[in-house]
């Protein structure tokens, strides 16, 4: 999915967060974003992901305006990621099920998916009691369990020992090669963004 | 004192023996705000919970009136009812009033409002993040607002309780819709005011210790499956 966004205005208040005067963000491309603290950048991505109404400006995807059709087509993973009160299996299981996916292929993908982010051993758990790391890894399982055109990270490793990092950039990249979905990561780490990002903007 | 320990005694009689009239009493009691708790569930959860998410202008008046309407006095909803039942009423020639189901209607009406309200401002403060996640998840309004009701389950449940505990609790309404009829329409509060103006005071203690262990039970149920969960 490609992204287009023309004189991106937003403002708490009086005062001004993001002005973005254009950028594209290519399709099938991973794009980090980095940049220092409150320069806005989790704010363009809720702006992208369309929880953020509130702006100035215009932004396309794929040169159409955000509508029901591409939103189920795109996906978010918030830095602190909310899990809902029921089992790992169920939480992965969600966005297939509200796309009326039969229980027979909920269960082969949501498998499918625990075995390549190995959290196999998490299945049955209560998502809301998991640690930190664990919680990220089961909502980027969730996110990528239903193949999404856009894929949005916000700090997604962040709370996370390094042998999961290696995990899910692993995955990361995959997803992005295997179904040429576009990828927009935030990141704190430079190297991170090195590592994934086939482009990198320093906000 | 000794007429309030004499009281006392005879109530502890009367629910050792099984009294029959106060189990009719008490059973009409549970059969009528039960129904109305579940039928102003059915009706004010999903629709607290949409307008809870939904941003609209006027969210804040909205938000006033919701909460005032949640005090409204059981005597003005009983009034309203008898008024609109009344054989020369909009509805009168369905000859609902001084039945239970006129009580039902009445008790609805009362606690609509308060968990529609209580709904309605737990989904405004702990609703927004669970929204985010179920659109991000394509789910659409309606998933969003099952979803919602999964996740605060347990908050929701503690305001049906409070529901009930209101409903089983008010006399104004079901005294004015009911008329009090022996056998039919006679619940717990009402009997309690009777009995209380006639002096009879075993019977009402008798019935306002079972209010209370009402409300206890319905309330540990909740305290234990909350504790689980």
């Amino acid at each position: 999915m490609e992204i287009k966004i023309n004189n991106l205005e937003k403002y708490y208040g009086n005062r001004k967060v993001l002005d973005i005067e254009s950028l594209i963000i290519e399709k099938g491309k991973i794009t980090g974003i980095t940049g220092p603290n409150g320069c806005g950048k989790t704010t363009l991505l809720n702006i992208i992901a369309g929880l953020d109404k509130e702006y100035i400006g215009n932004i396309t995807y794929n040169g159409l305006n955000l509508n029901k059709e591409i939103a189920d087509k795109m996906t978010i993973v918030f830095q602190k990621p909310y899990l809902f009160k029921r089992s790992v299996y169920e939480n992965i299981e969600y966005p297939l099920k509200v796309r009326g996916i039969d229980k027979e292929s909920r269960s082969k993908k949501v498998l499918d998916i625990v075995k390549k982010l190995e959290i196999e051993d998490l299945i049955e758990k209560k998502a809301h009691l998991l640690s930190g790391g664990e919680s990220q890894k089961v909502a980027l399982a969730r996110a990528l369990v239903f193949k999404p055109n856009l894929l949005l990270l916000d700090e997604p490793t962040s709370n996370i020992d390094p042998d999961a990092i290696e995990i899910l950039e692993r995955e990361i990249l995959k997803f992005n090669e295997e179904t040429n979905g576009t990828v927009i990561i935030v990141t704190h780490n430079l190297e991170q963004s090195k590592r994934l990002g086939h482009r990198i903007i320093e906000m | 004192m000794d007429y309030i320990i004499q009281g006392f005694k005879e109530a502890i009689n009367l629910l050792i023996s099984l009294d029959r009239e106060v189990l009719l009493i008490v059973s009409l009691s549970i059969i009528v705000s039960t129904s109305a708790t579940i039928l102003a569930s059915l009706i004010s959860i999903p629709l607290g919970v949409y307008f809870g998410i939904k941003k609209f202008k006027g969210k804040r008046l909205f938000s006033r009136i919701t909460y005032t309407l949640m005090s409204i006095p059981s005597v003005i909803v009983g009034l309203v009812v008898a008024i609109i039942l009344s054989r020369r009423g909009p509805l009168g020639y369905l000859d609902l009033l001084y039945t239970k189901k006129a009580m039902i209607i009445a008790q609805t009406l009362l606690v609509i409002p308060l968990v529609f309200g209580l709904t309605f401002g737990l989904t405004k403060s702990r609703g927004d993040v669970i929204e985010k996640v179920a659109f991000t998840l394509g789910a659409n309004k309606w998933d969003t607002i099952i979803l919602i009701i999964r996740e605060l389950k347990i908050d929701i449940l503690v305001n049906i309780a409070t529901a009930f505990s209101r409903a089983i609790s008010e006399v104004g309404a079901v005294m004015i819709v009911g008329g009090n009829i022996k056998g039919y329409t006679r619940v717990i509060t009402t009997t309690i005011s009777m009995m209380n103006s006639m002096g009879d005071y075993p019977m009402a203690i008798a019935l306002g210790i079972i209010l209370l262990l009402i409300s206890f039970v319905i309330h540990s149920i909740i305290y234990s499956y909350s504790q689980e969960d």
